[in-house]
Formats: structure tokens, C-alpha cells, sequence
């Protein structure tokens, strides 16, 4: 063997194809085994974006809804012009309870949300794509756990998003009536100021199981759902026109349903003006803090040890890997990333 | 209502099973592509043929046929699922590598028992190394150009070089093992 090149050892003999024989085999075997086709239904958006895209929205948006909290709850500083007063530059976990998710997740309690660009994910065809359009050097992986495959990769991205937050009393008031409650007044000067939120862009890898190839009429349902999905983007940004950021804590970690100790965790936050605190439900799941690209960052296990998580911060951008994976798979990934 | 009739009657006409022209013409364009990388790797052209339908079936199911990525992905996807059967045959290796010296001793005694070791050793060896750099040996001996090897494994460019170069002294060190 040793005498052999391996450009010796890799060829193989020609061997004639007969490739409309191929083709009528597998006609014949989508016939049999009554293969359905990929279908796309809907308009030219709804294709170009697909039921992943969908589904990343999704959580997007229930992501953004949360962080967006968490980003004013711990925000501090005085901002008396518009100025930025967060941007992160390390994470941290948040523990919370179901309770102070349902008190804090309705963003819209205490005003309106207006997007001035929604976000609007959507899929490209590769990675020169996600890069072209994104406008960020995007990290691979140059590791993958078994059962995940380069092959099954598809890319999404999401164009800088911004939205413009406008506090009103009369809409908190309403809010907190509707559920039986009555929250603290609102400080004159939070009452209508704003805060311009920016997010984004951010491009999105995600891997399906590479472990089950077609298998006819039972492939399993859950074939396309993720199972490794790697995130970056730019952390969302916030700033202010004016009001006083500390009045701005100290009012929302007042309201109902904020448990005080949830209050002391976000207090406790050393430098909340560049730490995106990282909600974590305690019911469903666990964190701790691990290193990962050598910088802090957080790692959340599900309470089913079935997935897991790490997120972290580094050169101005937020990561994310996630997946039904363990935690040395995870972080192998994590740090593979370059 | 009358509108609402032709809308109900169409979800309930089964899809075409039938092949599209444009899974067809991706179909003749890719096949001997994805049938060659599938036999670098397993060896044997029944059984790349096998692969290659099997991957094929497998985008057919998931992806549409105009899809820009569908060479990439079938290129990659040809890999991944020859390097598959030969792990899992690999219960089954000795066996089929006993069965197949004998076969070929039939033909050509000497040279066909040669053709048949290596045929065993590649295989083993590219089943035993790290699934990215088996593939890119596949697809570089297959013919594909770096640029075709970048986007199949969303890889750069530029690092293919050293990558393909890291793998074969990987395969090296397997098939002298």
C-alpha cells in the first residue's frame, strides 16, 4: 500500500453510467414508494423565505420581545441626549421565573413599538450569499458532532432591524387595569420619551440531522427540524432621547409580578450598560457560566438534558449555538468556529 | 361559495408524483458527479448507484429542483451518505471482503485479490477518518474544482489547499495502519 499515491488509491475504474437507466429507476421508485416532491405553496416571498424562515421569525421575534426587556431592565446610566446606553459587550444569565417572564414579556404594557425596519429574515442559497448580503465576516464551524452534516447547511439572514420604543402611561395604566392591577406612576419625564432599538444583521446556520438519508414513504416528520443551529449577529443597541435610564430601572423593576429577587439579580449586573442579560426560564431550564473563544459566556441546558445552548459576546458581535446536542458537543462546536 | 369550490377541490388532487423537467435536466447534469464521488468512497458501482439514488430521492423530497445550492448540496450529500453505508457495513466488512477475493480470484487471480485488498482498505480508511476531510478527498479525486469543494462543504476557498492536504496525509496514515 505504502508504494501507492493516494491519487492511485483513490481512483477507481471507469465504469460505464447509464444515467437514463438511473433515471427511470428512481421515477419508478418515487412511483412505488409514492414520494412526494418538495412543494412550495403560496406567493414568490413565501417561497423565497420557506417554513424554516418562518419558524425563525418566530423566535425572533419572542426572542427580541424578551431581550428587549431584559436590555431595559438592566440598562443604567443617565442619558440626557440621545445617546447610546446599551450595547454589549459581554452576557450574562438572568434566572427568571414563569411569573416574572408573564410580568415582564408584554413589552407593549408600557407603550408602543414601532418598527421602522421589521425584521425580515430571510434564506439564501449559500454562504458567500450570507456574507454578501449580511455585510459580517460569518464564522464556520470547522467541527461537527456526528449526526450533523455540512451537507444539510442552509443559511439565513437578517437585514439590521430597527424599532423606535415610546413609553406612555396612559397604555401602562390600561394595561395593568385589564388584569386587575395598579403599577407605580409613571415618572413625568419616562412618560412619552423613546428609546431607538437597533438590531441586527445577523445570519443564521442551520444543520438538520445528516444521520437519516431518503428512506421512502416513512421518513420521519422531524427530518427537516434543526439540529445544530449557530447564530451572530450585531447585539442589539438602544438609545435614548432623554430619559433618565435609572429612573427608567428603577420603574419597571417596581412594577407587579417582578419578584424581588429577580430586582436584585438585574441590580447586581456590574456593568449593565454593556452586559446583554440572557433570560433564563429556571423552570425549564439551567445555566452557568462557562469560557468559550475565550471569553465569558453563558451555556443553557434544558431541563430535559436534550438541548442546549451557548451564548456569548466578543468584537461587538453576539453568538449563539444551539441543538439538541450535549454540552461538550456544544462548546466543541463553539470553539470551533472561526 | 361558488369561489370556494375549485379552492377546496385543489388541495385534494394528489401532487404529481412525477418527475419535473427541472429535477430531470438537474438529474442528467449532476448524476455522474454524484455517482462518481459516491464510488471514490464506496467502492463499488452498484453500490455508488444505490447512493446516488438515494440522494438524489432524498433533495427530490426536500428541496426544490431550481434550488441554486442543488449541485453544492448534492455533492456533499453524495459524501456524506456513501460514507454512511460504508460505516455501517462495516459489521459486515470481513465478510463482504472474503466474499469479494473470491469472486475476483475467478477473473484474474493475482491482480483482482490486489484490486480487492485496496478496494477493502480505502474504504476502511475513509470510514475511519474524520467525515469532512474523507469527503474532500472524495470530491477533489471525483474532479470537482475548489470552488465546486467551497461551496459544497461552505468552506473558503482559500483553505482548501491546506485542508485537502491535511487530509490526504490523514488518509496516508489510515491506509498504512
Amino acid at each position: 500500500m505504502n508504494d501507492k499515491s493516494v491519487e492511485q488509491l483513490m481512483s477507481v475504474p471507469d465504469a460505464p453510467l447509464d444515467g437514463e437507466r438511473a433515471l427511470s429507476r428512481i421515477r419508478e421508485r418515487i412511483e412505488r414508494e409514492q414520494i412526494r416532491p418538495h412543494t412550495v405553496v403560496g406567493s414568490a416571498a413565501a417561497r423565497r423565505q420557506g417554513p424554516l424562515v418562518s419558524m425563525w421569525l418566530k423566535g425572533v421575534a419572542a426572542a427580541a420581545s424578551v431581550a428587549l426587556v431584559a436590555v431595559l431592565l438592566t440598562a443604567s446610566g443617565v442619558a440626557e441626549t440621545i445617546l447610546t446606553i446599551f450595547e454589549p459587550k459581554q452576557v450574562v444569565a438572568v434566572p427568571i421565573t414563569s411569573a416574572d417572564f408573564t410580568s415582564a414579556a408584554g413589552f407593549g404594557r408600557y407603550g408602543t413599538l414601532t418598527w421602522s425596519v421589521p425584521p425580515k429574515p430571510y434564506d439564501v442559497p449559500d454562504l458567500a450569499t450570507a456574507k454578501k448580503d449580511s455585510g459580517l465576516t460569518v464564522l464556520t464551524p470547522s467541527q461537527l458532532p456526528a449526526g450533523v452534516s455540512i451537507a444539510t447547511v442552509r443559511y439565513g439572514v437578517m437585514p439590521r432591524t430597527t424599532a423606535t420604543f415610546t413609553f406612555s402611561a396612559d397604555i401602562t395604566r390600561q394595561t395593568a387595569a385589564s388584569v386587575g392591577r395598579t403599577p407605580p406612576p409613571m415618572p413625568a419625564n419616562i412618560d412619552g420619551s423613546k428609546l431607538f432599538i437597533t438590531g441586527g444583521p445577523a445570519v443564521v446556520q442551520f444543520f438538520a440531522d445528516g444521520t437519516a438519508p431518503a428512506t421512502g414513504a416513512g421518513a420521519s416528520p422531524l427530518g427537516d427540524l434543526p439540529k445544530l443551529i449557530i447564530a451572530q449577529g450585531k447585539g442589539p443597541t438602544v438609545q435614548s432621547d432623554g430619559v433618565t435610564v435609572e429612573q427608567l430601572q428603577q420603574y419597571l423593576l417596581a412594577q407587579p409580578g417582578i419578584s424581588p429577587a429577580l430586582a436584585a439579580q438585574i441590580k447586581a449586573i456590574k456593568d449593565p450598560s454593556s452586559t446583554l442579560p440572557i433570560p433564563i426560564p429556571v423552570d425549564m431550564a439551567s445555566s452557568k457560566q462557562i469560557t468559550v473563544q475565550g471569553v465569558q459566556g453563558v451555556f443553557v441546558g434544558d431541563s430535559t438534558g436534550l438541548g442546549s445552548a451557548v451564548i456569548w459576546s466578543k468584537d461587538g458581535m453576539v453568538f449563539g449555538v444551539a441543538g439538541t446536542l450535549s454540552e461538550a458537543e456544544i462548546l466543541a462546536v463553539a470553539n470551533s468556529l472561526h | 361559495m361558488d369561489a370556494a369550490l375549485p379552492l377546496r377541490a385543489a388541495p385534494a388532487a394528489p401532487a404529481d408524483p412525477g418527475l419535473s423537467p427541472a429535477f430531470e435536466t438537474l438529474f442528467r447534469r449532476e448524476y455522474p458527479r454524484v455517482a462518481a464521488i459516491a464510488q471514490r468512497i464506496v467502492r463499488d458501482a452498484d453500490e455508488a448507484e444505490d447512493v446516488a439514488q438515494d440522494v438524489f430521492v432524498s433533495f427530490y423530497r426536500k428541496h426544490p429542483a431550481d434550488a441554486g445550492y442543488a449541485a453544492a448540496w448534492l455533492h456533499a450529500a453524495a459524501a456524506h451518505t456513501a460514507l454512511n453505508a460504508i460505516r455501517s457495513r462495516e459489521r459486515r466488512g470481513r465478510r463482504e471482503t472474503a466474499h469479494a477475493r473470491e469472486f475476483d480470484r475467478g477473473v484474474d487471480p493475482q491482480g483482482a485479490a490486489l484490486d480487492a485488498e485496496t478496494r477493502s482498505e480505502v474504504r476502511a480508511a475513509l470510514g475511519r477518518m474524520d467525515e469532512r476531510a474523507a469527503s474532500l478527498l472524495a470530491l477533489r479525486y471525483s474532479g470537482l474544482s475548489y470552488d465546486e469543494i467551497a461551496a459544497a462543504l461552505g468552506l473558503r476557498k482559500s483553505s482548501i489547499g491546506t485542508l485537502l492536504s491535511r487530509a490526504e496525509d490523514a488518509f496516508r496514515k489510515e491506509v498504512t495502519r
